[in-house]
């Protein structure tokens, strides 16, 4: 997935050369901008992800997808490390810590066939039990949460998709 | 279960078909197919496509306003099943289908009424002017009804002519 989208901004870069030659702008522009929409995928180690939740963790990445051998999706939980922390909060820079995925770019199926995606990569912390770490939590949220048995999240997320 | 409408184009989803895309804002975006998800991608706006709904109602194409529309409407109330209630809606249903496609009919015949003489005058027109396009002046002016070439004598003298010209 990694080769196809570093491939596919190969490609980018090789059309804007003969852009330039060719001197033909607004159709080769055109064409730019339809690749430049991406194939979304799982969520892998070194995967970046916003926390919205109040813990104190700003940005994490991914260490270990915990269950699926391609990757996590949405619902799942991973094993991610803070990088980024706002001051005091609960956790700090570099802890190691639970979170369960709560938007996923990727496209999930749901039980009546179709297709759910979010705009961005995002986790709320847990701890080992399943319980989160912060009190609120920010943006939609999918319900599939609730078969996931996550219904303290659902109870504190403001919308739910 | 619920139909809902493809955001872009205005066609019902059923069950099983289409993406949904839910923004940051918790808005959600249904989509029926991926052409309409891949136009919402390229940021086009619905009431500027040609084949969407959004722009045929916004350009008097299609109807806007009418009373079958009312039936339509979003009902967040679940309903108690009851039979009888469910045969009902089924018949009506049914019946205010068939009562907005005649409505759609006649708006279309409205819309396109006096199309037929527009024509007409169109053509009138290009013959008056555009004549030389097809015989040449000169021929016209030797023979003057020589602009309506449906009568059987022109066919032949056309026919003379054009053995002539090839001697």
């Amino acid at each position: 997935m990694a080769a196809s989208n570093s491939s596919s901004k190969l490609f980018r870069g090789g059309l804007s050369n003969n852009a330039f030659a060719g001197s033909r702008p607004s159709s080769e522009l055109a064409r730019l901008d339809f690749l430049s929409q991406q194939t979304r995928t799982f969520i892998q180690m070194r995967t970046n992800l916003k926390v919205v939740d109040n813990s104190g963790a700003k940005r994490v990445m991914c260490i270990q997808a915990l269950k699926g051998d391609k990757g996590a999706r949405l619902g799942d939980t991973i094993v991610a490390s803070v990088k980024e922390a706002h001051m005091g909060g609960k956790v700090k820079k570099g802890d190691v810590c639970y979170a369960v995925v709560v938007r996923a770019a990727m496209q999930k199926g749901r039980c009546d066939g179709s297709e759910v995606k979010f705009d961005d990569n995002a986790v709320v912390l847990i701890n080992k039990q399943g319980e989160p770490i912060g009190t609120r939590v920010f943006g939609p949220v999918p319900h599939e949460l609730r078969r996931k048995k996550h219904l303290k999240i659902l109870s504190l997320a403001e919308h739910i998709a | 279960m619920r139909l809902e409408k493809c955001w872009f184009c205005s066609s019902t989803v059923y069950p099983g078909h289409g993406i949904q895309f839910v923004r940051n804002d918790a808005k959600v975006f249904r989509f029926c197919r991926s052409k309409c998800h891949k136009n919402f991608k390229m940021k086009r706006n619905p009431r500027k496509v040609k084949w969407t709904k959004a722009y045929r109602r916004l350009h008097g194409k299609d109807m806007t306003q009418d009373a079958t529309f009312e039936f339509e409407r979003k009902r967040n109330r679940p309903e108690r099943y009851d039979r009888n209630v469910t045969e009902n809606t089924l018949k009506a249903i049914k019946k205010i289908d068939k009562v907005r496609v005649d409505r759609e009919a006649r708006h279309h015949k409205e819309r396109m009424k006096g199309k037929k003489e527009q024509l007409r005058k169109e053509g009138v027109r290009e013959l008056d002017q555009s004549i030389h396009m097809i015989k040449a002046p000169a021929a016209l002016l030797e023979d003057p009804s020589l602009t309506i070439p449906k009568l059987k004598v022109k066919v032949s003298q056309d026919k003379a002519e054009a053995t002539r010209m090839e001697e």
